[in-house]
């Protein structure tokens, strides 16, 4: 990323540090300053260790202070991830020759090498995902500890798994370290922008048209399921989302939208608010790389000069993004889904993905946009 | 514990010298910060003090402009993405830029001060930070008040008082510095500057006409000894802990400016004992602590409000919160003993 004013989204050790640690049975070391560990440890809210190297190590060399944490974190029946920050990767030390077990896994994924995705990605592939041709259910993935609602997709999505009968496969990454030699053939996602392209893809859970779509799909392939309760509810809940958005539509104008997500969660929303609400959306501020084509302006944007630069113009009547995105949004009304959510308590396991997450976000927006009409 | 912050291990886990510096740079109003380094470094430090203001009711965002290193800046060297941050920074009309390097541009050996010293047509200001290869985050607190200072002329002297060194990123800030001008008060002192917090470039100006500058904490004493030598300003070396630790203060205070503060003291003390009577239910109560952090002549504190209510200290005893930090004059004692007495009722 070339030069940026206030940068809007973390470095690809934070994303390969997100990715591992939503393991149980993996021990994730940053291998690098107390000024990187510190980070994903307060935005990530799971155990994480660190080598803590001193200026010294930098100069000798970090061999003795790794094997002293590794020494420490062995034996305790957890597979130990080494993630390395900027400063180890650079200084030519050869690490995987340092470690005595192969059993350690090694993800090189300094800051500079990129972006949050870029981070996810390498350390997943470096776990070596298998599928299982006996592993009954189906996989979830896109799943991330840096996602607010990534407790709650999670949750949701099993409910709807349940439900149709299907029981859930592995969860990428939020699951045992185990499970992911045991994947099953087939896989539905949260968040098309973390895919791991691991199975048969059967589909996105966001959205109404998207969950009716896959759990159709799911009928089709998967033996024994039953999708019809799904299916029904899902044409219920929808049914609801349009009264209440036509009640909605009987005082107030649509609103005009900014939205500030990644890419494919940009996408889900601005269709939402399309079709639901009638919303004009006049632009997504996408975090990661445009996709595939949308009958919307997208825009990337990684920093803070850009979202004032694209609410200013655009002057909307929401924004939906991140707190930064709060922080900038002048008299527009504003609904949270993009990491991170500071300065707001939150505890309950809220989703976006899955039936519940689309009446979630209905009933965030309309609230908000009630208020500030109200105000 | 090797691997996870504790406070027997300190030396490797003081943080980033970096985040230090920042915390100081960006609590001056019209000023842009510069980080040169990955864009990852800007990012994590710039959500943490998004967090922090707005943990202090602040919506304002630091201003933070990244030179966005990526890999062919670590191997052909970042001077030339560092000046075009510096550009894109005055292109926003800045009062000043500061300019911080992190660990990555301090191993590849990019001369951060030869750019900073080139024409630009404000102050572009290099502050040696170097992430954890500059040392610690109070280091980077510490280098960033010393070089603004450095910048600063003299001026008459009008007999108030300085905040030096307040810990920007401490949920407790504002409180600390609410205590801390409701003691002055009581000796009709006023606060002439908070160096530095949430202030402009003009605030920054006026440091040389207090009588007296208050440090936040001792870690800060080579910062009152440089603006003693640069301004003749004696300093306090630190905000008082403790009902004691809060006399000790105010006496320092009336001496430093030849007043008579017996009658100060008699209503401190009053409120001291007003609060210890609020707080006679749980007089006798057992507590448990962990015992490495009693140690420390920092939890004097402790000990006192421990002997004024009879509380007894029993492994099986209820799990209190402490103060990492110690808590700030008379008030702070008090947010801590709600805090026990909450505990306290919830084990019951």
């Amino acid at each position: 990323m070339p030069k940026c004013e206030n940068p809007l989204w973390p470095c690809a050790m934070t994303g390969a540090t997100a990715c591992l640690a939503g393991f149980e049975g993996i021990t994730v070391v940053i291998h690098g300053s107390s000024g990187c560990y510190y980070y994903p440890t307060t935005l990530l809210h799971v155990p994480l260790h660190g080598t803590f190297i001193l200026e010294n190590e930098v100069i000798f060399g970090s061999e003795e202070r790794l094997h002293e944490v590794i020494e420490e974190l062995q034996g305790k029946g957890k597979r130990i991830a080494i993630v390395t920050s900027c400063v180890p990767a650079i200084l030519g030390e050869d690490i995987r020759s340092m470690l005595d077990s192969n059993d350690i896994i090694l993800v090189d994924s300094p800051g500079f090498s990129g972006n949050f995705e870029i981070g996810y990605h390498t350390a997943l592939s470096i776990l070596e995902p298998a599928i299982d041709s006996d592993a009954v259910g189906i996989n979830i993935d896109g799943v991330s500890l840096f996602d607010p609602f990534h407790r709650g997709n999670v949750q949701e999505v099993v409910r709807l798994l349940t439900q149709a009968c299907v029981p859930a496969g592995t969860v990428l990454c939020f699951d045992h370290i185990d499970k992911l030699k045991h994947c099953s053939p087939f896989t539905l996602g949260v968040d098309g922008d973390l895919a791991s392209g691991l199975g048969n893809y059967l589909g996105n859970t966001l959205g109404f048209h998207a969950i009716n779509e896959t759990f159709n799909r799911i009928g089709q392939v998967i033996e024994d399921s039953n999708v019809e309760s799904v299916i029904n509810e899902n044409s219920r809940q929808e049914e609801r989302v349009i009264q209440v958005c036509d009640k909605f539509l009987r005082r107030f104008d649509p609103p005009s939208v900014v939205i500030f997500a990644s890419f494919s969660i940009g996408a889900f929303v601005a269709n939402l608010l399309d079709k639901y609400l009638d919303a004009e959306i006049v632009c997504i501020g996408s975090r990661t790389d445009q996709k595939y084509d949308l009958p919307y302006q997208v825009q990337r944007v990684d920093g803070l000069s850009d979202v004032k630069r694209l609410i200013d113009y655009y002057t909307p009547d929401l924004v939906v993004g991140s707190s930064f995105e709060r922080s900038v949004k002048g008299g527009a009304a504003f609904v949270g889904i993009t990491p991170p959510l500071r300065g707001t308590v939150r505890l309950a396991s809220r989703p976006l993905a899955g039936i519940e997450g689309s009446l979630f976000l209905i009933e965030d927006v309309l609230n908000a946009c009630m208020d500030r009409q109200s105000a | 514990m090797l691997s996870k912050p504790s406070p027997l291990n300190s030396c490797r886990f003081e943080g980033c010298t970096l985040t230090g510096a920042l915390s100081v740079t960006t609590s001056i109003r019209e000023g842009i910060t510069v980080i040169h380094g990955p864009s990852g470094c800007a990012h994590h430090n710039f959500s943490l003090l998004h967090s922090t203001n707005l943990d202090h009711n602040r919506i304002a965002v630091p201003h933070i402009v990244s030179s966005g290193l990526l890999d062919s800046e670590i191997v052909f060297g970042g001077e030339e993405a560092l000046e075009r941050a510096i550009e894109s920074a005055i292109s926003q009309s800045p009062k000043s830029v500061f300019v911080l390097s992190t660990c990555i541009t301090e191993t590849i050996g990019d001369d951060v001060i030869a750019v900073c010293g080139k024409h630009w047509d404000v102050p572009v200001i290099p502050i040696p930070t170097a992430g954890f290869l500059g040392g610690s985050f109070q280091m980077g607190v510490n280098n960033a008040l010393k070089t603004i200072a450095g910048l600063i002329g003299v001026y008459s002297n009008n007999g108030s008082v300085n905040i030096i060194g307040e810990k920007n990123l401490e949920y407790e800030v504002e409180e600390n510095y609410t205590e801390i001008k409701r003691l002055l008060s009581l000796l009709d002192l006023q606060v002439n500057v908070r160096f530095i917090h949430n202030i402009s470039t003009t605030d920054i100006e006026k440091i040389g006409r207090a009588s007296l500058n208050i440090l936040r904490d001792a870690e800060l004493v080579s910062v009152g000894k440089q603006l003693f030598q640069q301004f003749g300003t004696p300093f306090i070396e630190s905000f008082p802990t403790g009902f004691s630790g809060t006399i000790t203060f105010l006496n320092q205070i009336a001496e430093i400016y030849g007043l008579q503060g017996q009658e100060t003291i008699t209503y401190e003390e009053s409120l001291h004992e007003s609060i210890l009577d609020d707080f006679r239910d749980i007089t006798g109560s057992s507590i448990a602590v962990d015992h490495s952090f009693m140690i420390s002549p920092d939890y004097a504190f402790f000990h006192e409000v421990v002997k004024d209510l009879h509380i007894k200290i029993k492994p099986d005893g209820c799990l209190v919160p402490i103060p990492i930090s110690p808590p700030i004059g008379t008030m702070g004692i008090k947010r801590m003993l709600h805090r026990w007495r909450r505990a306290i009722h919830a084990q019951m």
